[in-house]
């Protein structure tokens, strides 16, 4: 350790050096020796040493990222009293056990003692896909006619959408809380209803699909009208097929949304039979006594699913922002 | 008959003409919209403009007495409220330049022609796939003071046992660092894609002008990503003024309440303290003040594009 903190101080202070030596080199009094063969071989040496100094720095930045989630993923493949003996030595980044069959005891032991993880991951599953299907079908249809129909009140839902998304409605955890409870559904099992319904609409996504339906031509669906076909019928036969980018992007916003949401199913969810993943896994976090190894295991075994997600379909997550934040 | 059969379809609605049928679809396809979303956004606005003026008590919803502009005038003498103020502010100010920095310098390395560089862009954005949450809980482990990696780092390169979480000190500042950790890797990728999209056309003109490196950075990149720029600021500060999570799970507002943070305050007023009214006040001051700077960088930002 002490060895890459030196190596770090060497670096940054023979790049200043260089650096003071590169300017001279440019400045005015030494252009007469431009050419010459010492002073080529000098900047040769300088431009090799700001690139090995460039790879340093993108090393050492990219160990500081990545440290934690190997020792979380490493340490989920060990005991509590394996990591305990590990963890002040260099072994603790690496799986200690030679025997591969051990390297899930902190699973296996998790899936046994707390019975609830895979129920709470059912959950996560249940919610995330229903929220899914009903934000991408009230949302898209919305999007739709405000960017197709001239109606009364389409330019006034335009107006009120780029208000609420202007207008950060965060801090309304408190009132929708009170508004639940008036409706009545904080009960025990009208709850999963309560906690669900409040994401439906999202004046974001009807953003999305509108300035995604802006761009698909007339002509497509006036010559679904003149084959007879109804304006629900061409939206689901003939628009949908056309803009699978938007709906592939939303659900995948969708999904990141429901899936990490935190703040209100732990205020909304106190029976863990309910309880998303994200909940839950604070009760293993704070079992006492603390067992390490099953606490890795559990928030690596979380985050499989999203890092799915994110390695198969980045280059959506890259498209959404800009198709939205952009125009 | 063809254009009788349209025209008479049409009918007029405040002076303007509209198709019947698309009046019929527009409405059917907004409904289910428009009834969740004046349920469950427009009227917790609602809801806490009422609650503002009012004693409400989450427990006592039914008897509510009207009490005037006396909730407000609480907010100006809480000094806990000002505490909460201050850390928000805090975070903001450190956490926008620090991620803004840190992700705009690392897209701009990893758009240069470099070596390793899935290797490099993967690693960066490896904290980004964990939640709020997970992050906040592993990071409790690692912070843990007696039986933590962090300590044990410390300790084996020859420093004392540290405090961190609960140290009042330091908490909010390991709040912004593993925030920034947390967040960086996104809004690189997002400039990156911005980055991507500037014509090489561009810099190629530039290069014939003879500009060199800072200057067709300055003249060319720059101006490029302006809008990607703006972007960024603005999702940034909203997440920013929004921190919850991280204080709710690691520290819950402590120590001494160096981490109490606005949104945390509400939350606590309303749900922990069951004071809706309060919470229902400053929930409607501070969503005034966020609404205000939003605005206020928006037109900065966009005067800027446009010169």
């Amino acid at each position: 350790m002490q060895i890459i903190i030196w190596s770090v101080l060497i670096i940054v202070n023979v790049s200043l050096i260089f650096l003071l030596l590169k300017l001279y080199l440019n400045s005015e009094r030494m252009s007469k020796y431009k050419n010459d063969h010492q002073v080529i071989i000098a900047r040769k040496i300088i431009h090799f040493w700001f690139v090995f100094a460039l790879y340093f720095f993108l090393f050492v930045l990219a160990a500081l990222f990545i440290f934690p989630v190997v020792w979380m993923i490493m340490n989920s493949f060990k005991t509590h009293a394996q990591i305990n003996a590990d963890l002040s030595t260099w072994r603790t980044f690496l799986p200690t056990n030679l025997n591969i069959g051990e390297w899930f005891q902190s699973y296996i032991k998790l899936f046994s003692s707390f019975q609830e993880f895979g129920r709470s991951i059912i959950n996560s599953i249940i919610y995330s896909s229903i929220t899914i299907s009903i934000v991408l079908l009230i949302n898209s249809l919305a999007g739709y006619a405000i960017a197709k129909f001239r109606f009364p009140g389409s330019t006034v839902i335009v107006t009120i959408i780029i208000l609420i998304l202007i207008i950060p409605v965060e801090t309304s955890i408190v009132p929708l809380y009170v508004i639940l409870k008036k409706m009545g559904l904080l009960t025990e099992n009208l709850r999963i209803v309560g906690y669900l319904i409040p994401g439906f609409c999202s004046p974001f996504y009807i953003f999305m699909f509108r300035a995604y339906f802006l761009g698909i031509p007339k002509e497509l669906e006036e010559a679904a009208y003149i084959d007879g076909a109804s304006r629900i019928k061409t939206f689901f036969s003939i628009i949908i097929p056309n803009s699978l980018p938007v709906f592939a992007t939303v659900s995948i916003f969708t999904f990141m949304g429901t899936w990490n949401e935190y703040i209100f199913a732990q205020l909304m969810f106190s029976n863990p039979l309910q309880q998303p993943l994200q909940v839950y896994l604070q009760l293993i976090n704070n079992f006492n006594p603390k067992d390490m190894g099953m606490i890795m295991a559990s928030l690596t075994f979380s985050t499989i699913p999203i890092a799915l997600v994110y390695i198969f379909s980045q280059r959506y997550i890259v498209e959404g922002v800009a198709f939205t934040g952009l125009k | 008959m063809n254009q009788a059969k349209i025209q008479r379809a049409n009918i007029r609605f405040f002076g303007k003409s509209y198709n019947k049928s698309e009046i019929f679809a527009g409405l059917l396809f907004t409904l289910p919209v428009l009834i969740l979303g004046v349920i469950f956004i427009i009227l917790p606005i609602i809801v806490s403009l009422g609650y503002a003026f009012t004693d409400a008590n989450l427990l006592k919803l039914d008897q509510v007495q009207i009490v005037g502009f006396s909730q407000f005038s609480r907010i100006f003498s809480d000094p806990l409220l000002l505490i909460a103020f201050k850390n928000t502010l805090r975070f903001v100010v450190t956490v926008v330049p620090l991620q803004l920095t840190l992700s705009l310098v690392l897209a701009l390395i990893l758009n240069s022609r470099i070596k390793l560089n899935t290797f490099f862009r993967w690693a960066f954005f490896i904290p980004v796939m964990l939640s709020l949450a997970i992050t906040s809980m592993l990071w409790m482990n690692l912070l843990n003071e007696e039986s933590g990696l962090i300590n044990s780092i410390l300790m084996s390169l020859g420093f004392d046992e540290q405090t961190f979480l609960s140290n009042p000190d330091r908490a909010l500042n390991i709040i912004i660092i593993i925030s920034a950790w947390q967040g960086a890797g996104y809004q690189m990728l997002i400039f990156l894609s911005g980055l991507k999209n500037i014509p090489s056309s561009l810099y190629e003109a530039a290069e014939i002008d003879g500009a060199n490196s800072f200057n067709r950075f300055k003249h060319v990149t720059l101006p490029m990503i302006k809008p990607t720029f703006s972007f960024v600021i603005i999702t940034m500060l909203i997440g920013a003024f929004r921190l919850f999570t991280q204080p709710l799970i690691m520290t819950k507002g402590g120590p001494l309440d160096s981490t109490m943070t606005m949104s945390y305050y509400i939350y606590q007023q309303g749900i922990m303290f069951r004071d809706v009214g309060y919470s229902s006040a400053v929930a409607l001051i501070y969503t005034i003040f966020l609404a205000a700077i939003t605005l206020t960088i928006r037109k900065v930002l966009d005067k800027d594009n446009t010169v």
